[in-house]
């Protein structure tokens, strides 16, 4: 659940941008870091190690405005995408209002995509959350790479490893270039407010 | 498709998943092409082929396991350090906010500076014991056992903590010292407590969950300062009641304790014991020692993990959720 500060009349939403190891996580922060300077609150923080690989998480604070006489705060975190990993992706995850869902689109990335699907799956169960419940967007990442020959997955077929049943909304993207970073996004709030506004009974 | 076209495609494939850091898949797509070209070297008649393949490969390999080899960084920037203190401190309640922080800083592996915010948070009266615990158990994590001895003698030697707070912390150091083996003797007075029963207060809410009601030792005879005798958990025996190991015990030292949740250190080489304690499991038979007693209760497997980096990497790290001690 969002942090709510009714003295402050404050309101941050945590939005965890979730997805296996090099699916273009860090990419879409750093994209949204750039080209969302109006709504970008402070500095990106990453914390890569060796092979830009995320150890921790990366930060990138924002801010939405005023809804309802409340200051709106979003925080985007992306989570270490390596298996190994496992304890601080489960950390950066609690408390989580809204995901997104990178996945690689890459053919050779196929079984990633459905072992990190059921990794989250796993984990926000943990918090005795629903996959199902939980804002989601799903994006399918690196399209662009169809361009330098390198065999990527059709749509339908992510579409059909991934979201049969969770049937959330999602964008084919590249997010080295921003195509469907910011319509990932924009989703992504839309759907963590809508269900904000339930709980706060708006 | 042409042998020669094949064999190119494979490369191709191969320096564009280099690029994109997907190594393993590179590899493989090297492996794959080197094999065609040893299979029909004599169809192919390029002798430098095979060579300049097994050269990216070998290349390649080390660069996979100078990655896999390294350390990952253990310490990170002052700027992560303040986000994990700020922004993984899970509790409505702002008293303890601070040391939830300080908490989290430890469970990020960021010992130091987790060090730094418990000595800050000791000249807090409500805080001071339970930050001093955690400075010991940071020593204890690190199996820096002298450190924590030294930092106990230092503040026996200071009068910054009462003579009941220091009774405290002696108590609870020498009790992981002997259980450890270690021969050390702690200076201070035997404590003399009686307990009588435990008893418990009304559920709070902390770190946005639930969590049990926080049993007191209230009934401690001769403590004055019985609010804040929330029990310390140092040891814990689980019997097993599942896996090869049936009936089973084990028996673990706590490494941090947040409320409800006691959090144990579990080697990697005990791999049927991390199989059989799966998130979720309910721990029907578990003593919880605390430095002056002993008891029953249950509890539940309440979150596991691998541990990612600094000296205890590989291990795993298992959170407890106390439910119901007698």
């Amino acid at each position: 659940m969002a942090n709510i500060n009714l003295k402050k009349r404050e309101i941050e939403c945590k939005i965890v941008y979730y997805g296996p190891g090099r699916c273009g996580k860090t990419t879409n922060l750093d994209y949204i870091f750039r080209h969302f300077q109006k709504q970008v609150t402070g500095e990106m923080v990453t914390t890569e190690t060796d092979g830009d690989r995320t150890l921790f998480f990366d930060f990138l604070p924002m801010g939405l405005g005023k809804i309802r006489g409340y200051d709106v705060r979003l925080q985007l975190y992306t989570v270490p995408g390596q298996v190994k990993y496992s304890a601080t992706r489960k950390m950066v995850l609690r408390e989580v209002d809204g995901l997104v869902f990178v996945a690689d689109s890459l053919a050779v990335r196929r079984q990633k995509n459905v072992l990190s699907l059921k990794d989250l799956h796993g984990n926000l169960k943990e918090y005795g959350l629903s996959i199902f419940k939980v804002p989601l967007v799903m994006q399918y990442n690196k399209r662009d790479l169809v361009e330098q020959g390198i065999p990527i997955m059709s749509l339908t077929t992510m579409e059909r490893d991934l979201n049969r049943q969770l049937k959330a909304p999602s964008f084919p993207a590249s997010a080295l270039r921003g195509d469907g970073v910011g319509d990932t996004l924009k989703t992504c709030i839309k759907l963590t407010l809508k269900s904000l506004r339930k709980q706060m009974g708006w | 498709m042409d042998l020669k076209k094949k064999i190119k495609s494979l490369l191709q494939h191969a320096e564009l998943y280099k690029s994109q850091g997907l190594l393993n898949e590179a590899l493989e797509k090297y492996v794959h092409a080197g094999r065609i070209i040893k299979k029909h070297a004599a169809v192919i008649g390029n002798k430098k082929l095979l060579p300049a393949v097994a050269k990216r490969i070998k290349i390649l390999k080390a660069e996979i396991n100078r990655i896999e080899a390294s350390p990952d960084m253990s310490v990170v920037p002052e700027n992560v350090q303040d986000i994990i203190k700020n922004k993984f401190a899970f509790t409505d309640r702002e008293e303890t906010r601070d040391l939830e922080g300080a908490v989290a800083l430890a469970k990020f592996g960021q010992y130091d500076r987790a060090l730094r915010e418990f000595r800050v948070l000791m000249d807090r009266e409500d805080l001071k014991v339970n930050a001093a615990k955690n400075i010991i158990r940071c020593h204890v994590t690190l199996n820096a056992m002298s450190d924590a001895v030294g930092q106990y003698r230092e503040w026996f030697d200071q009068s910054a903590l009462r003579p009941e707070e220091l009774n405290k912390l002696r108590v609870f150091l020498q009790s992981i010292l002997d259980k450890k083996g270690i021969k050390e003797t702690l200076p201070g007075k035997e404590p003399e407590p009686i307990v009588r029963e435990a008893i418990v207060e009304d559920p709070g809410i902390m770190d946005g969950e639930i969590i049990l009601p926080e049993l007191v030792q209230g009934e401690i005879l001769g403590d004055a300062d019985a609010e804040e005798e929330i029990i310390d958990i140092s040891s814990v025996e689980i019997t097993l009641e599942e896996g090869p190991g049936k009936w089973r015990t084990v028996e673990y030292d706590v490494s941090f304790q947040s409320g409800r949740v006691i959090n144990l250190l579990i080697s990697s080489s005990d791999k049927a014991l991390i199989e059989i304690l799966r998130t979720g499991l309910e721990l029907k038979k578990v003593h919880f020692y605390s430095p002056i007693a002993m008891f029953n209760g249950e509890g539940v497997v309440f979150s596991k993990s691998r541990i990612e980096s600094g000296p205890k990497q590989g291990d795993y790290s298992l959170d407890i959720q106390i439910k119901h001690i007698r």
